[in-house]
């Protein structure tokens, strides 16, 4: 594979790197954009729809992949994971490899042929392992690049998608290849990963399947989701009680994580107002210390869900356990009514936080105590990390929704472009005079 | 129009949205059997990359030439499909949107039917007008590459510095004599403990030593012309009063004093001013609002200060809004406010602690404080039918984001300085999301504070204890942290832990047309797919203008402003819509009713040429200057005169399709 | 395919502008509030562009309410209030020729976050119709053709 040169390199398909490799391209600066998945579009793409203004998540997201793979001035390098980033004099060297996807990129089509004939059905990772699709696939239906991608762990080798690729596109013969991109600033955009739904015992180990995580309840509630409706993974049935547990995987010095992960008040909201349109009879019940809608339009959004029914209960979820039809029992703490009250539910979704995505190693930088990336001067440059010519958006730099996502994404790029015009600025045009 | 019409139409499901209540099978059925119309489909999300490839598919391969979308509103995709038909070779114009979403299935939920028969009409109104539709080509203008920044503050600042770090001039036009904003107004700032003033000194050197930024003090803007690349500003500038020579001399000799706002009225000022030690510009100014107009005795001399007002023209390709925020100013009364001398707002406390460094105990009024209680959300998060509306009729209904961890940093400062105080917090939710807030919040509960949590349904009571009492004030609060208990608590100061609101910036946002949210603040197009730019074109939002931020978060929003602004002005050219009237040149005779009608300069005039040896007259219109308002149109005798791709021939086929019967409709096909 | 239940009421047009009403239905929209189906809200620049006639047209044709939702003098283009106002008044006049209720035309000032405002036009002009009935019986007591009228 032949080097790449270009003036940026955003690491991470995610809302937050793809914005701001759109706002570098569109400043007319050369970018590469890096992403270890075989389809651009991060956690967004899965969501159902998203607040503040329940828009359908899809519309907001797959116009801009679109516009991303669409991009003059931005290379899109997907199933790729950056291996290495050496400074150089003027920028980085970085060392990529491309992951075998045993499909050839450039005469796939997308068709799914392959998808439709390949035996093997293996869980859904995209769909938060709830559904079900082919070893050999396109990602979703709404991926970016529509290339079908074989997963050959779980291949065993039929042959039967190479037979019916009418392009001869599958290739069983493929190598992973390193291949190097020159660049004179880096952008991550590595995102972020939910608190493991097992880490706390007190709320089932992981072990009850009435206890999901959040990003499952995105998957029921979105229109391309396994189901197309919210149903108990469990045992298939319409749950009419849902309760949400808050902070269940922040706040908590128990595990480490004392930070607010600043999405799950609002996320959980949101689903509630959403299963409340799925399920017109179904109770919700939010189990809260503090609620944060903190952002524009946010307090209104939490006011909404409770005029919509939606109950706020203040307490600290204690244990959850369950009953003999592996109905969860919420055992809670109600500090208005000052009591230890014990109900049970159909199902309970755990808000749980987030953590960073990536390992900062292979990018030489180290991670602050909370674990996500260290910025030395917040107040200053809140997209500057220790190493100058490499910047940080989106939740690679600590938790934050959409909307701030988007507005740091286009700080990282207004910064990382001020660098890139620093290192290959040429003479200085002459000073129009002050009237202070 | 000389190709026959082909028209392509999609009814879009938009993941459900549309047709959970739009019947959108049946619609594209019944506009498959309109005339002219080749291919009507539906999709899932038609904006999705396998849509767009659809659509350029049937352009492509069924030589589709106009094209016909029912999806969500206009205002977030438009321009989307305007580059898909782009890329499939198709003028973008030959393309139109109808808006099924917020008009038709989010609105209609209860009648099924009846928003499937609205989406009929709507859809056949665009096919009726697509058969109209004509190649159009976008506007070409030189873009000014200069853009204005209107407020010196710290997001303000930060625009400007990163716009002209691309190589784009910027002016940056302040309204008082200083810059900084409310940052200079802080102390040490969360979540670092940083001095705000040796941050902001640091950001301002950068942006006063630019070769590229001239900054105006004590300027407003005064006058707003143009559009986007080429705006025409009038700056109206005070004058200083003072020189580098006279300044110390004057500001000696002054007495005149007034309430310092810097303070926020915690002290006075002489009218001759700095509002801080290392402010910048370092020169004093004279406070011309409050000067009495006096002379002032020096060396002998007695000298009237005279304001010269100047005026500047300048023209700005993009104009970043960064005018801030004022805090809430409680009304008289509210929690014992401007009655009860004990009684402050957060700022005036962050003031008071910053003009005693090192004092020894916290004092107010010569009165040692040993219990303090801070209220939140004064000023926010405010209850329709419960709280007060405000003077416009408005309820804060909004949090104000920043109070939460400004008021526990002031808590951690207030325990660190003195170990003894006692300190309530009254709370409603404890909002510390960012980054290290929540340690202040540990670190309060830690260290003794005690919370109470109040319900906005029941806010906390202040009032003047007993005369006699160990305390100057009580506060009555009922705690839902323990069971809903009726609480006095006796304390020596309250601190008001006072929200966010917009400036009064009337007259800018009438000037620049810019429209504001409920909550008051300016409003940007959408939070995610355009969460920094006005629906003006060429108008962008940086910091607190937008809605209450922190530091970090203003500094984010006013990098990805300047973003924006390098991206409209960086190639020197911008594009304007080719909305704009255009004349007939078969039906025009010249009656000159058009230019009679039009408002604006140069945008339409009659000009006389000769053809086949014969004297004509007739309207032309200058592209650049027409708005396409259309007044010329309605009153053309001889209907010469439309606005190119609003025409009234179409709006008349949109209104005989919505006329129509569905009956017939079906029938027509 | 099913049969679509189509009801006969009278239908409203809606002229809203872009930088105004249209905004404001669309916020309407988000704030997710039902209002009648019977109404067709077309975008439009400014209204100054419509001459009389083309109103009577509509009706003509069987539109029996028409809603001019614009920005009054908020508006983007400074002909706007002011335009609009004279174009309703010669409207009027001609509505009145034609033993149109006048009634049947309404100027509303809608902005981007109207939303109250939006429902409120749309639900009195709805509930005038039920009361007033379609246009055609009014237009039937005068059967002399508009001139010009059509294009
Ligand atoms: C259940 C839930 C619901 C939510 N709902 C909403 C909502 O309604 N509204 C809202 O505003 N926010 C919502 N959020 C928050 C929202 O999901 C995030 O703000 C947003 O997705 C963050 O985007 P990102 O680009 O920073 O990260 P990500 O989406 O995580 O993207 C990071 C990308 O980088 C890639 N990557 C990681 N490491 C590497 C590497 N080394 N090399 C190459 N690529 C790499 C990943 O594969 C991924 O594609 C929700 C969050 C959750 C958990
Ligand atoms: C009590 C309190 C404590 C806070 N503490 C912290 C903290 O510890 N850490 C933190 O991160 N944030 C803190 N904040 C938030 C911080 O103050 C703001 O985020 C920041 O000051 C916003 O900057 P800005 O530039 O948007 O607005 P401003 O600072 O308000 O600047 C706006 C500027 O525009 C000028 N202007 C206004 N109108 C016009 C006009 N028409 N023409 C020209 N100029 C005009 C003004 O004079 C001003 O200079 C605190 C806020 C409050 C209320
Ligand atoms: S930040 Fe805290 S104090 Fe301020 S309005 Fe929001 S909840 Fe209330």
């Amino acid at each position: 594979m032949n080097n790449v040169k270009v003036d940026a390199l955003v690491i991470g398909g995610g809302i937050a790197g793809m914005q701001a490799a759109l706002d570098l391209g569109d400043q007319g600066y050369q970018v590469a954009l890096v992403e270890k998945e075989p389809s651009i579009g991060g956690k967004m793409i899965t969501l159902s729809k998203v607040f503040p203004t329940l828009d359908c998540c899809s519309c907001i997201t797959t116009p801009k992949m679109s516009a991303v793979a669409h991009h003059p001035n931005i290379q899109m390098f997907t199933y790729c994971e950056v291996e290495s980033v050496d400074q150089q004099e003027n920028g980085f060297d970085v060392s990529v490899l491309q992951k075998p996807r045993y499909v050839n990129a450039d005469t796939c089509t997308g068709c799914r042929l392959c998808e439709y004939a390949c035996p093997i059905t293996v869980p859904s990772s995209f769909d938060r392992g709830l559904g079900s699709y082919r070893t050999a696939r396109v990602p979703f239906s709404t991926a970016v690049p529509q290339i079908a991608v074989l997963d050959i762990e779980n291949c065993i080798l039929c042959g039967k998608c190479e037979k019916v690729c009418p392009v001869g596109a599958i290739d069983f013969t493929q190598q992973p290849e390193t291949f190097s991109i020159d660049t004179t600033s880096i952008v991550l955009a590595t995102g972020f990963e939910l608190t493991d739904l097992d880490a706390k015992n007190e709320y089932g180990a992981g072990e009850l399947p009435n206890v999901i995580d959040p990003l499952m309840m995105e998957r029921f509630l979105a229109p391309t989701g396994p189901y197309g409706r919210v149903l108990r993974p469990g045992d298939g049935m319409e749950p009419m009680t849902i309760a949400y547990v808050q902070c269940a995987g922040s706040r908590d010095e128990t595990l480490g994580i004392e930070y607010c992960s600043r999405t799950c008040c609002m996320y959980a909201i949101k689903q509630s107002m959403l299963i409340s349109g799925a399920l017109p009879l179904a109770e919700v019940t939010i189990y809260y210390m503090d609620i944060r809608t903190f952002g524009k339009g946010y307090e209104q959004f939490y006011q909404n869900a409770k005029a919509m029914g939606v109950e706020f209960v203040r307490g600290k979820v204690a244990k959850i356990t369950e009953d003999e039809n592996h109905n969860p029992v919420v055992r809670v703490e109600r500090t208005e009514e000052g009591d230890v009250v014990e109900r049970t539910f159909d199902l309970v979704v755990l808000s749980l936080g987030m953590v960073a995505g990536d390992p900062l190693s292979k990018f030489g930088l180290t991670p602050a105590e909370d674990g996500y990336i260290k910025i030395p001067s917040v107040n200053a440059s809140p997209c500057e990390t220790r190493r100058p010519g490499i910047f940080v958006t989106g939740t690679a730099g600590g938790p934050m929704d959409i909307v701030d996502s988007i507005v740091t994404a286009s700080a990282a790029a207004s910064a990382a472009s001020a660098y890139i015009r620093s290192k290959t600025q040429v003479g200085i045009e002459e000073r129009e005079v002050a009237h202070v | 129009m000389s190709e026959k019409p082909k028209i392509a139409v999609y009814t879009c499901y938009c993941g459900g949205n549309i047709s959970h209540t739009v019947k959108c099978e049946q619609v594209a059925k019944l506009l498959a059997e309109q005339p002219d119309v080749v291919v009507s489909r539906t999709n899932m999300s038609l904006c999705s990359d396998a849509g767009q490839s659809q659509i350029e598919e049937d352009i492509r391969e069924l030589g589709v030439n106009r094209v016909v979308i029912g999806a969500c509103a206009p205002s977030l995709h438009e321009q989307t499909f305007r580059k898909t038909v782009i890329r499939a070779g198709l003028n973008p114009y030959l393309y139109h949107h109808i808006g099924l979403r917020e008009q038709d299935s989010w609105v209609h939920t209860c009648d099924a039917d009846g928003a499937t028969c609205k989406a009929v009409r709507l859809m056949a109104a665009g096919v009726a007008k697509a058969r109209l539709l004509d190649p159009l080509e976008p506007i070409q203008l030189e873009a000014e590459k200069r853009a204005l920044v209107i407020g010196g503050g710290v997001a303000g600042l930060r625009a400007a510095l990163d716009i002209a770090d691309q190589g784009l001039k910027v002016v940056l036009v302040e309204k008082t004599p200083f810059l900084g904003g409310r940052m200079a107004q802080l102390d040490t700032v969360f979540p670092t403990g940083e001095e705000a003033h040796i941050l902001l000194a640091d950001l301002i050197d950068k942006v006063v030593n630019h070769d590229k930024i001239t900054i105006f003090t004590q300027t407003e803007v005064t006058k707003v012309s143009g559009y986007v690349g080429n705006y025409g500003i009038q700056l109206t500038q005070h004058s200083r009063g003072v020189s580098a020579e006279n300044a110390k001399a004057l500001q000696d000799a002054c007495q005149q004093m007034v309430a310092d706002e810097f303070n926020y009225g915690l002290t006075e000022r002489k009218v001759i001013y700095q509002p801080y030690h290392g402010c910048y510009p370092p020169l004093p100014a004279v406070d011309w609002e409050h000067y009495n107009g006096e002379p002032i005795n020096i060396n002998g001399k007695s000298e009237i200060l005279k304001d010269e007002i100047q005026q500047f023209e300048l023209s700005a390709g993009a104009v970043v809004v960064a005018t801030g925020f004022d805090p809430y100013v409680p009304r008289e009364g509210e929690y014992g406010y401007s009655e009860l001398p004990q009684v402050v707002t957060l700022p005036q406390l962050i003031r008071h602690m910053a003009l005693n460094p090192g004092a020894k105990s916290l004092e107010w009024q010569g009165h040692k404080v040993r219990d303090i209680v801070l209220i939140h959300c004064v000023g926010s998060r405010e209850i329709e039918g419960i709280d007060e509306p405000q003077e416009d009729g408005q309820v804060n209904n909004y949090c104000s984001r920043v109070c939460c961890t400004a008021t526990l940093h002031m808590i951690e400062e207030l325990r660190e300085n003195f170990p003894k105080l006692n300190i309530y917090d009254l709370y409603q939710d404890i909002r510390t999301y960012g980054r290290g807030h929540e340690d202040y919040y540990i670190n309060a509960l830690d260290n003794g504070t005690r919370f109470v949590r109040y319900h906005g349904e029941e806010k906390p009571k202040v009032f003047a204890a007993p005369k006699g009492d160990t305390h100057p004030v009580l506060v009555h609060v009922t705690d839902a942290l323990t069971y809903n208990q009726e609480l006095e608590i006796p304390v020596d100061l309250v601190v008001l832990a006072t929200g966010m609101q917009p400036r009064q910036i009337d007259d800018l946002v009438k000037m620049l047309k810019v429209s504001r949210g409920n909550d008051r603040f300016l409003l940007e197009v959408h939070p995610k797919l355009r969460p920094v730019e006005t629906a003006v074109n060429g108008v962008i939002l940086a910091g607190t203008a937008q809605g209450p931020m922190n530091i970090q978060e203003s500094i984010s929003a006013a990098s990805a402003a300047a973003a924006k602004v390098i991206s409209l002005l960086g190639s020197g050219q911008v594009e304007l819509q080719p909305f704009v009237a255009a004349v007939d040149p078969e039906k025009c005779n010249g009656t000159g009713a058009c230019v009679e009608a039009c408002e604006y300069e140069d945008a339409i005039a009659l000009e006389t040429f000769v053809e086949d040896g014969k004297e004509v007259t007739r309207a032309v219109v200058t592209p650049a200057n027409c708005t396409g308002c259309g007044a010329c149109v309605a009153v053309c005798p001889n209907r010469a005169i439309d606005v190119q791709g609003w025409t009234l021939a179409q709006y008349e086929a949109m209104v005989d399709a919505i006329a129509m019967d569905i009956v017939d409709l079906v029938e027509a096909g | 395919m099913t049969k679509l239940n189509i009801s006969n009421e009278p239908k409203i047009l809606i002229l809203a502008t872009l930088a105004g009403g249209y905004a404001g239905a669309d916020s309407t929209g988000q704030s997710h509030v039902d209002y009648p189906a019977n109404t067709y809200i077309l975008p439009v620049m400014c209204p100054v562009m419509f001459p009389p006639e083309f109103f009577i047209r509509a009706y003509e044709r069987g539109i029996d309410g028409i809603i001019l939702m614009y920005s009054g003098t908020d508006s983007p283009y400074k002909v706007e209030a002011e335009g609009t106002a004279k174009l309703i008044n010669a409207t009027y006049a001609l509505m009145k020729e034609r033993g149109i209720d006048t009634r049947r035309l309404r100027l509303a000032a809608i902005c981007t976050v109207c939303v109250k405002p939006f429902l409120k036009e749309v639900n009195n002009m709805h509930n005038l119709l039920k009361g007033i009935g379609f246009v055609k019986s009014e237009l039937k007591s005068h059967p002399a053709p508009l001139q010009g009228a059509k294009s």
